[in-house]
């Protein structure tokens, strides 16, 4: 925690915290849209329920508000990590699907990927101002995907949107939690700031 | 012969050996070849080339490395920078690539004679590439959810070698592939970025001679945004007529960014925008309310963003939305005054009430209609008359009298404060004084000097004055605080304007005070056109007209008369710009003047058309003196030729046309002194018809015969001189040649009863004329001599013998009777008998009384009696210089030659004088 309590140190956790709220949020705003499009172009009911995405990390947490900042930090970084790996394949699908027919579904896609990438990159470098250093992507990854059918697909892709735009809330809200000055940085939040 | 043919040989195997030495595949083999190949030099640097033989060619061309010659283009190297290495390899050495020029060739001297080339190569001369300087980048929002970031560099200097940039950004965690610029060196776009990530950028520059990059620029792109303005704005009026609320939609996701806001509005037609205050429009939002505006005034608003926070770039103004505020009710009552004309009628006015229209601020909406009242002040009593008009001028006639006028403005929402204008019944109030103006600032300000009361405001009028129009009057209100002001109104340069200041007061008027003054002045247009009213001998004087106001252009201050001669220096007279007249003198008589004519203003002067004029050659007057003295002096001579030829008309007569006497007519019988002869007249007639001669004698006399001039002869002679004096009147002669006494002597007189009585007892002969002589009408004439002596031929004979009385033998004669003795009388009877008379008593002068009375005339006798004065005082001298020789005066006075020439004389004057010749 050496580094953690060094003015420089603390000005870059703050920073870090505040632009990936901003990211978070700019993300989930582009996931929304990019949910529009994506069910406007794929065909898809926007009411239509996806059952649990298999290798989708899921936002909500039984006790989100008993998790130390660190683990908070471990959560959402296993999880960009696997939507990185979901939307990298989405969009490799999309583009063997549609090619370059829909480009703008494909530069939305993109666009969140690299924002998925990009928070993933804040989450690692506040887990290394933590001293505690992200841990390695090998075996974290989600597994293998089954062979899915061409509407499977489409309805995970709907389901890893969905749920990303989950985690943006959760993400914003996390990183909030951890941008409080004070020692509790890790410590629970309260009660009244769980989502 | 061998040894020829050999060489030939030889030299055509070196030829072809170059060249064509070898043809494998297609391909041409050479004598050699350079080390390196197409090089890039940096310029400045060393550089050494190789030129290596083939072995082949050393065999049968006999060539090497020795005879090898560099070349660079057509240019030799100098041998100092060849090296043989060995026998097959040359090597040349540049210490500066700036000298080196593409083709650089080895050629070698075959035979010593014959040049050819070995191998050559390109060498390429440049530059590395410099270190890009001052990237920086922008991120131009496009759309919604497209930020493209442009980063421009300075790419240094011209390399002359082809340069590529490449624009490489990373993550710290992912690279990104480069961005390659299209057509330019200096700046690329990478067509989307995400924010909130640090994003490191550099600009990479390689050529072959290598490669430089810039310095690493680490930024968030969300810090370097220029967004997209806020769209589809627009502009309601709210309830106030003083607020209009705007609305517009941004086009950037507040997830993006937070932003704020300028506004910015303008009046329509007003080029001057407001601006909201930054402060109330720093956070995010999409509509604002403007309040503070005019009522019923069109608006343009325009809006910009740019990051809350203020890092980045504000976004372009958006497009401008007009919108109109509601009306108010006007906000004072429009200016009011008038122009009263009393000419028509002592007893009443024409007032030509004029006010302003407000101003669109002050309007505060659209004026339906003016409402004017007037009340006359004098009776409180009657009802104010009241006019409603929609134009801004109304004209009344009223009586003499003072009035108040009050003008209210009205819109849709209401009525504005009442204008109220006070006019009297006469100016009695104080004046401004001191009426000044200034033109500043290209505007013209009008000061005065207020009057000691208190003053309610100031009505300034001014015109423009101008030949060609009327004077236009405009007019504006000032305050009663104020003591100068700028004219409101489209004030030209280079007009005169008029302009009175009138001051109002509570309870009356001030009477007007002017002035005049230009905004600009300016040289004037022309010049005065000058001419001369009159010119005399040295001087001359000049009039002009006064330049009209439009002409003008400023103030005359003065005007400059420049003359000259032709060939003179010019003269400059100033003279008062009042005057329109002006006398040139000191001018030199008889010469050409050229003369201009110059007003000035404050500005310059300019020139009227040059007027020429030439002096008089005599001044006044002095004609006049020299021609009247002259006409004087002439008639004078002509008077006195007269004078001269009546007094001598005698001689004239005799000369020109003499009267001869008609021998036929005379007679003798009736020509006696018993007989009148106004008796014989008629019987004379008879007795001698016309054509007959009755007794003609001719008496030849030796006049020259000096001998019988004895003194004794002359004794008589004085005898007959003192009879003279007393009783010459009564004598007479032939011809009337006697100048005294030709009247009654002439026989053309006829004046016989005289000459009757006259009649002395000497002989007498008489002469009858039958015929005319000349154009004389004959007359037959009795006349009567007093001579004794026979008529002598001809009295031509004896004038001859008159006028050369020196003649000794000269004879004359006498027809009938002696006229010689008349003839000489011609010339010196009157003198003669002066000279008798001066000296003589008074007795003499009875008889010098009767000649005057004989005379037909009295003014010859009276400048003769003048003559005959001096005459006689000259005998008195000579008669006292010359004693003892008084018997002679006569001749002396007689005669202006000299003594000795004096007895020449004597016989026509004794023949005269006695009437008696001695034969």
């Amino acid at each position: 925690m050496a580094a953690a309590d060094s003015p420089s140190a603390a000005l870059r956790r703050r920073d870090l915290c505040s632009r990936g709220i901003r990211l978070a949020g700019k993300m989930r705003s582009d996931v929304i849209d990019l949910l529009d499009t994506y069910v406007e172009r794929q065909g898809l009911d926007a009411s239509a329920s996806v059952v649990a995405v298999e290798g989708v990390p899921a936002a909500a947490a039984e006790r989100w508000d008993k998790q130390t900042g660190t683990q908070r930090l471990l959560d959402n970084l296993a999880a960009y990590r696997a939507f990185r790996a979901l939307l990298a394949q989405m969009l490799e699908e999309q583009r063997e699907q549609l090619g370059e027919a829909d480009a703008a579904l494909g530069q939305a896609l993109a666009a969140v990927l690299l924002q998925v990438s990009a928070f993933a990159y804040h989450l690692e470098e506040l887990l290394r101002l933590e001293s505690r250093g992200p841990p390695s992507e090998e075996g974290a990854g989600p597994p293998p995907l089954p062979h899915l059918g061409l509407f499977e697909r489409k309805l995970r892709g709907l389901g890893v949107l969905r749920e990303l735009a989950q985690w943006a809330v959760r993400s914003a809200r996390d990183l909030r939690q951890l941008a409080k000055p004070g020692p509790g940085s890790s410590s629970a939040p309260s009660p009244a700031e769980s989502p | 012969m061998f040894s020829a043919w050999n060489w030939v040989a030889h030299g055509l195997y070196l030829l072809l050996n170059i060249f064509f030495l070898e043809v494998s595949g297609g391909l041409v083999q050479s004598c050699g070849h350079i080390i390196p190949e197409s090089p890039v030099l940096a310029l400045g640097s060393n550089f050494t080339a190789l030129c290596i033989l083939n072995e082949s060619c050393l065999d049968f061309g006999n060539i090497y490395a020795n005879q090898i010659i560099w070349k660079i283009k057509n240019r030799v190297v100098p041998k100092e920078q060849y090296r043989e290495i060995n026998r097959t390899v040359s090597s040349v050495t540049f210490n500066d690539t700036s000298s080196l020029a593409t083709p650089l060739t080895c050629n070698i001297l075959a035979d010593g004679q014959i040049e050819q080339n070995i191998y050559g190569i390109t060498v390429t001369i440049g530059l590395p590439p410099e270190k890009p300087k001052n990237l920086s980048c922008i991120v131009h929002q496009v759309s919604k959810l497209t930020y493209p970031m442009t980063c421009t560099w300075n790419p240094g200097r011209h390399t002359f070698l082809d340069t590529h940039f490449r624009l490489k950004y990373r993550w710290p965690q992912e690279n990104f592939p480069d961005c390659i610029p299209k057509d330019v060196n200096n700046s690329c776009t990478i067509t989307d970025v995400q924010f909130f990530v640090n994003l490191e950028v550099w600009v990479e520059a390689a050529n072959a001679l290598g490669k430089a990059e810039s310095d690493p620029l680490v930024l968030d792109p969300i810090e370097i945004v220029k967004p997209l303005s806020p769209h589809n704005l627009s502009v309601n009026s709210g309830i106030l007529p003083t607020v209009l609320k705007l609305s517009w939609e941004n086009r950037i996701s507040a997830a993006v960014m937070k932003l704020k806001f300028n506004i910015r509005y303008r009046i329509i037609g007003d080029t001057n925008w407001m601006q909201v205050p930054p402060e109330d429009t720093a956070s995010p939002r999409t509509s604002f309310s403007v309040q503070g505006l005019r009522p019923y005034t069109e608006y343009v608003f325009s809006i910009r963003c740019m990051k809350e926070d203020g890092v980045g770039y504000w976004s372009d103004w958006s497009e401008e939305k007009t919108g109109v505020t509601t009306e108010d009710k006007p906000t004072k009552g429009p200016p009011i005054w008038r122009i009263i004309d009393a000419s028509r009628s002592p007893a009443s006015w024409t007032v030509h009430l004029m006010w302003k229209a407000l101003e669109p601020f002050e309007a505060n909406g659209v004026i339906l209609q003016y409402e004017v009242t007037v009340r006359a002040k004098s009776s409180l009593s009657s009802p104010p008359e009241k006019y409603s008009v929609n134009t801004t001028n109304l004209t009344l006639k009223l009586p003499n009298g003072t009035y108040e006028v009050t003008v209210i403005a009205r819109n849709r929402v209401g009525a504005s404060p009442p204008s109220v204008l006070l006019i009297p019944a006469s100016n009695s109030k104080a004046p401004v004084k001191n009426v000044r103006t200034l033109p500043k600032d290209g505007k013209l300000w009008v000061g005065w000097t207020a009057p000691n009361s208190y003053v309610l405001k100031y009505v300034i009028e001014w015109c423009l004055v101008s030949n060609s129009s009327d004077c236009i009057t405009e007019w504006q209100n000032e305050p009663g605080n104020v003591q100068g002001t700028y004219l409101k109104g489209d004030i030209k340069p280079f007009k005169c304007y008029l302009i009175t200041v009138y001051p109002l007061y509570a309870d009356g008027q001030g009477s007007g005070q002017s002035v005049k003054a230009y905004l600009q002045q300016d040289r004037p247009s022309k010049g005065p056109t000058v001419q001369t009213k009159k010119v005399g001998k040295a001087e001359a004087v000049l009039t002009w007209n006064h330049l009209t106001v439009d002409e003008q252009n400023g103030f005359i201050r003065s005007y400059t008369i420049f003359y000259k001669t032709i060939d003179g220096n010019e003269t400059a007279v100033t003279v008062d710009p009042s005057k329109t007249e002006y006398t040139l003198s000191s001018l030199t008589s008889d010469t050409l003047y050229t003369v201009r004519m110059m007003a000035y203003t404050d500005e310059g002067g300019r020139s009227g058309p040059d007027f020429t004029f030439t002096t008089q050659k005599f001044g006044k007057g002095e004609i006049e003196a020299i021609v009247v003295p002259v006409c004087l002096a002439f008639l004078l001579i002509v008077l006195l030729g007269v004078l001269f030829c009546f007094n001598k008309r005698d001689l004239i007569k005799k000369h020109i046309w003499p009267i001869v006497p008609d021998p036929s007519k005379s007679n003798i019988a009736q020509w006696s002194p018993q007989v009148p002869a106004k008796h014989n007249f008629s019987s004379k007639d008879q007795m001698y018809p016309e054509g007959s001669f009755t007794d003609v004698s001719v008496v030849e006399i030796e006049a020259d015969d000096k001998k019988s001039f004895s003194e004794q002869d002359l004794k008589p002679f004085d005898l007959l001189k003192k009879e003279k004096s007393t009783s010459e009147g009564h004598s007479s002669g032939i011809g009337g040649s006697s100048c005294m006494s030709s009247p009654r002597q002439s026989v053309s007189d006829s004046d016989e009863g005289e000459a009757t009585q006259n009649t002395s007892s000497t002989v007498q002969y008489s002469t009858v004329v039958l015929n005319g002589y000349r154009d004389q009408t004959p007359v037959q004439v009795f006349s009567r001599s007093e001579s004794t002596q026979p008529l002598l031929d001809s009295e031509e004979r004896s004038e001859d013998h008159a006028g050369g009385g020196d003649s000794a033998t000269q004879r004359q004669q006498y027809f009938k009777r002696n006229g010689g003795q008349d003839e000489t009388n011609t010339d010196r009877p009157c003198f003669e008998r002066t000279k008798q008379i001066t000296p003589a008593n008074e007795g003499d002068l009875v008889g010098f009384a009767q000649l005057q009375i004989s005379g037909q005339s009295s003014q010859p006798l009276g400048i003769e009696l003048e003559k005959n004065t001096q005459e006689a005082a000259l005998s008195d001298v000579l008669q006292t210089s010359t004693e003892g020789q008084t018997v002679r005066p006569e001749t002396v006075e007689g005669s202006p030659l000299s003594v000795d020439e004096m007895p020449k004389s004597y016989l026509p004057q004794t023949v005269r004088q006695g009437g008696y010749m001695p034969q």
